[in-house]
């Protein structure tokens, strides 16, 4: 408790030191209440936007001429504020894609300056990958950090011709993909649920359609893309292992567009436009598949019967109130559906709202406040042989949320805020006649209050060397009703645990609460002019844990908060880089090398049962990991031919109690070697082709050692939890864009891709059994999801 | 264990994600795969049943993956089986591996023990059989089911109110005994009339003129959590399913297989 009382008091001392430093006066204007020492400093503040749509410019540089280490980069709203001496500068803007513009300011008193960009006419627009200044990988202090911009992701070629984010990352170094078929990725190392996956600030707690064939990310809808993967800033926490933080696009405030998609499998719509002329816009897109409509010209009848689609919208809409002032309503709503007949549904998805308010306090405060409504649930309807209901499960957010960023000077940058989430998870909710099984099933509710603050601030004591630190307090508060019950571990790995208290609480209580502090720490040291060497630590914890006992993933997996028993999971990570660029920024070359311990992680004991367990805390195991590696990158971002080339070394560990003999174990997702190769060639100015080359080590798997007979049957014997590895995955993708017309009023394009080139048939199972043919042998059998497989999509723009 | 949901569903979420995947063509093949070899393992099955016959213990090992599926028999161990009530008896070996005994009676309610000695190393198994439960009917249901079209043989009986109860059914066709055998337990339906499918439907075409004998048997706690997870272990496929692992057994020193003290009713129709 007075850890908690420290620490705030140290934030609210921290907070209003930065707000009192400037203060606004009855006419809206502010007068500068400096601490002495700094005399007659001004600052130049404002918005940076695309001058075509007044889309806002994420990432975009505001340099000084005259003062050629100073600047500022927009925030994520396109916001920037630089503070400098009285004088008269030549004070410009860029955003690569853009003409940049310059304009001369005679700075005596605090000036609001917006720019507004051209977008570049050359015939051939070269493909630039990031939205940043050219030697940008040198001076942000962030490291294990991408950018993705939307040309880049929908360039790369991708299964079903679908422009997809979450395919486009995984071909980054350290970040892995789960497999085929498989929902969610991989980095550094971590599981699927230690991704923060963010939607306008909204948490997406299942981000693949179709048990991850296709993302819940319409590309039409995506403005940026950044993934941390490395320390997370302070404003960031929940999840271990990562953060993609994805944006959409604001909609254009000048005209209106229709355009849209039509592909083998799946087509899409986006409607933009303004709301009032260069006040507010609106920008809305769908997509639906129809895959099953394939399926009605089966001659098996119960594959005619069945139903296999998704569908998914995105809208957004913002409006500017003043200046100062600007609101945004966004949301997603998506829902996937699989059934047969009447007799069998299953249908699940992701619901978001963001309401935000962007205010300028002054030139130097800018604050963002957030509402935020986030829901994932499943829904299963049965109706045969006698047995009749319906299960519905979900996990809910509403989240309220602070950001501040204050721009104190060109030397420190200090962003401070608070974070509230209040979860309620149902893990099943049925509607079944009370006499059957199913409705005598009776699984409670869980309820947590998850807090946090945070300040960091981002200091450049000297032109070479800068430091991004801060501090995240946060706590996580489990709350009653319900029932709740101890476990201690079982004797043997194959028994659950012993009960050993069970309390039961009917109001709201706080049951307990678990505190953490997460440091974090990162420094930039620039070497010279062409290279960099970075370092950083960062500590998180997560108190939401995804069970998953398959070796495939599920949407049906189940959230569950940190109880009495399962206690926050916690990381440390340190991490150290050299990057270095050649020929004038063209190439950039980074290695990175790491090192994570991981606490509290969580396993199951064999054969355990997670669906719909009413004692499902039973089946839990916890033990510690540990995951290290060291990723190459090489990239050239500038010309006709562009591209990179990703190589990870990694490992990643467990060691449980009573799993494998307490000794180390690989994780599932451990991939020793992990290589993408992407390159991207525009042919002309209407066709650009594209290729991209994966490689990975097979995740580890729990294969036989021998068999036996029980009964009559041949069973498998196993001596150790993932003791094996599935064969190594890998396959070639080529991709063709040709832009049949391009004027002012309309554009059309035709996108071909081809997955799978040379048909590699990559392991998406290993089943052992009886060979069918001589029951005296057994062998294995291997399922593959995708051979080659080519589609076109036909794109057209209003 | 307490209360769990039908497994039974959960292969129909891992069918319907097979639809999903079959119609995105998806292919199988034999592979060659390298596994390990390991050290030939124990493996004991014992049953003591209430139903007139001798008690049966069968010793045999593993052997590795690429062999044939020649289990090779556990020749001159000492096997002892004793109950609570002060009996015991050492089994006799025959065939070899095999290790019977008509010098003790299985009577419910009791606990019975066994040992085995072989090979330098001894195992010991404890079981307590329960009272049986007598099969009320079998019936053939048509229709319903996943699909609309499910064929099967229904044994219905009633389970008695109060007790945890823990069942196996086994089935003989033409005194041929199946492999496929099913398990369940009176979890969320105690005191109800529960009905078990006859296993191996599915694969085993049941002819007119048939005779099919079904057994139900009552098996301890112990007993089915074996059955439990090895049914989950042979029947899950790479969707869905979780890392497998070995059954865990009611018998010590790392042996693989079980000991099932069980109280058992048949009921043989002829298929019609």
């Amino acid at each position: 408790m007075r850890k908690i009382i420290i620490l705030f008091c140290l934030f609210i001392f921290s907070a209003s030191y930065a707000v009192n430093l400037v203060k606004t006066d009855k006419a809206g204007g502010a007068t500068l209440n400096l601490p002495t020492g700094e005399v007659g400093n001004f600052t130049i503040s404002g918005y940076v936007k695309a001058a075509n749509n007044g889309e806002a410019m994420i990432g975009a540089t505001v340099s000084i001429k005259e003062l050629a280490t100073t600047g500022s980069v927009t925030n994520a709203y396109g916001f920037y504020s630089i503070t400098i001496p009285q004088g008269t500068y030549t004070v410009t803007a860029q955003f690569i894609g853009y003409e940049s513009k310059s304009v001369s300011i005679d700075l005596k008193q605090n000036t609001r300056q917006d720019f507004n960009l051209e977008e570049t006419t050359n015939n051939l627009k070269e493909l630039l990958i990031t939205g940043e200044k050219k030697d940008d990988n040198l001076t942000t202090i962030q490291m294990g950090t991408d950018k993705m911009t939307i040309d880049e992701i929908n360039s790369l070629p991708v299964l079903m011709g679908e422009r997809d984010v979450l395919k486009s990352i995984q071909l980054l170094p350290g970040i892995k993909s789960s497999g085929d078929g498989n929902t969610g990725f991989y980095v550094r190392g971590g599981g699927a649920d230690e991704n923060l996956i963010l939607l306008d600030e909204a948490t997406v707690y299942n981000p693949s359609h179709l048990l991850g064939f296709f993302s819940v990310f319409n590309s039409d809808a995506i403005k940026d893309v950044t993934v941390y993967k490395g320390e997370q800033p302070a404003e960031y926490g929940g999840r271990l292992s990562s953060v993609l933080d994805v944006k959409m696009n604001d909609g254009d405030d000048q005209n209106y567009h229709v355009s849209g998609g039509i592909g083998l499998i799946s087509s899409r719509l986006n409607f933009d436009g303004p709301i009032v002329k260069h006040k507010g816009s609106f920008n809305i897109s769908a997509r639906r598949t129809y895959a099953d409509l394939f399926l009605k010209l089966s001659s098996d009848t119960n594959l005619r019967k069945a139903r296999l689609y998704f569908y998914d919208l995105n809208a957004k809409a913002n409006y500017e109130l003043g200046p100062n002032d600007k609101i945004f309503l966004s949301g997603y709503f998506g829902r996937d559906v699989l059934g047969l007949g009447n007799t069998f549904g299953i249908n699940w998805g992701n619901a978001t709202g963001t309401l935000r308010w962007n205010h300028l306090f002054n030139e130097k405060l800018f604050s963002n406040t957030a509402l935020i409504f986030s829901n994932y649930s499943y829904k299963i309807n049965l109706d045969f042989s006698g047995e009749q209901g319906n299960i519905i499960s979900r996990i809910q957010d509403y989240n309220l949320k602070e950001d501040f960023q204050y721009y104190a000077s060109t030397k420190h940058e200090i962003k401070f805020g608070f974070n509230s989430i209040y979860h309620t998870i149902i893990p099943g909710d049925i509607t079944a006649a009370s006499n059957t099984p199913i409705g005598k099933l009776g699984l409670p509710d869980k309820y947590a209050w998850e807090n946090a603050v945070y300040i960091s601030d981002e200091y450049k004591p000297l032109d070479k060397l800068s430091f991004d630190y801060g501090l995240r307090f946060s706590s996580f508060s489990i709350l009653g009703p319900g029932s709740f019950v101890t476990y201690a571990p079982g004797n043997v790995i194959g028994t659950s645990d012993v009960e050993t208290d069970s309390v039961h609480y009917s109001k709201t209580t706080f049951i307990k609460t678990y505190y953490s502090i997460e440091p974090r720490f990162a420094v930039n040291y620039k070497l010279n002019k062409e290279s960099s060497l970075k370092a950083s630590y960062g500590r998180n914890t997560q108190n939401l844990h995804l069970l998953s006992n398959s070796t495939t993933s599920s949407p049906t997996d189940l959230w569950i908060p940190s109880s009495l028993n399962v206690k926050p999971e916690i990381s440390n990570q340190v991490s150290l880089g050299y990057f270095r660029n050649f020929k004038d920024n063209t190439y950039e070359f980074s290695t990175e090398v790491y090192y994570k311990t991981l606490q509290h992680q969580i396993d199951y004991i064999n054969g355990a049962e997670l669906n719909f367990n009413q004692s499902i805390e039973s089946q839990l195991l916890y033990g510690i990991g540990r995951a290290y590696g060291i990723e190459l990158y090489l990239k050239k971002k500038y010309g006709r031919f562009t591209g990179w080339i990703g190589y990870t070394l990694s490992r990643s560990e467990r060691q449980f109690n009573l799993i494998n003999n307490d000794s180390w174990y690989p994780a599932k997702q451990d991939e020793t070697h992990d290589i993408s190769i992407v390159g991207i060639y525009q042919l002309s100015k209407k066709w650009t082709v594209s290729f991209d080359w994966v490689y990975n080590t097979g995740n580890a798997v729990t294969f036989p050692s021998g068999k036996y007979d029980v009964n009559g049957q041949v069973v498998f014997y196993y001596t150790q939890r993932n003791g094996y590895r599935m064969p190594p995955y890998h396959r070639l993708d080529l991709g063709a864009t040709w832009i049949r017309k391009k004027t002012a009023k309309y554009e059309s394009s035709w996108t071909f891709s081809v997955y799978n080139v040379y048909d590699h048939w990559n392991a998406y199972s290993i089943d052992f059994q009886t060979d069918p043919n001589n029951p005296q042998i057994t062998q294995a059998v291997q399922t593959t999801l995708f051979g080659i497989v080519p589609a076109v999509t036909y794109n057209f723009k209003f | 264990m307490k209360r769990i949901f039908p497994i039974k569903y959960f292969p129909l979420i891992t069918l319907a994600v097979f639809i999903v995947l079959l119609v995105l063509s998806s292919c199988t093949k034999v592979i060659n795969i390298d596994l390990n070899s390991s050290s030939p393992q124990m493996v004991i099955e014992g049953n003591v049943s209430d139903q007139p016959g001798p008690i049966v213990v069968t010793l045999s090992q593993t052997v590795n993956f690429n062999q044939t599926n020649n289990f090779p028999p556990v020749t001159g161990a000492v096997v002892r089986i004793s109950d609570n009530a002060g009996n015991a008896a050492t089994l006799a070996e025959s065939p070899s591996g095999t290790y019977s005994t008509t010098a003790l009676q299985g009577v419910p309610g009791r606990t019975y023990t066994l040992t085995v000695t072989a090979n330098g190393k001894s195992y010991t198994a404890a079981s307590t059989m329960p009272k049986p439960v007598n099969i009320d009917t079998i019936v053939f249901t048509q229709g319903g089911g996943f699909g609309g079209r499910d064929k099967r043989w229904e044994v219905k009986f009633l389970d008695p109110a109060g007790v945890a109860n823990y069942y196996a059914l086994f089935v003989e066709i033409n005194n041929v005994i199946q492999p496929d055998f099913s398990s369940s337990d009176d979890n969320l339906r105690d005191g109800d009339t529960i009905s078990m499918r006859v296993p191996g439907g599915d694969k085993t075409v049941l002819n007119p003129g048939d005779s099919v004998t079904v057994t139900l048997e009552s098996i301890d706690k112990y007993v089915r959590e074996y059955y439990r997870l090895l049914l989950q272990l042979n029947n899950s496929s790479g969707f869905e399913s979780a890392p497998p692992a070995n059954p865990v057994s009611n018998i010590s020193n790392n042996a693989l297989g079980y000991f099932s003290a069980h109280s058992d009713r048949k009921k043989t129709f002829v298929v019609p």
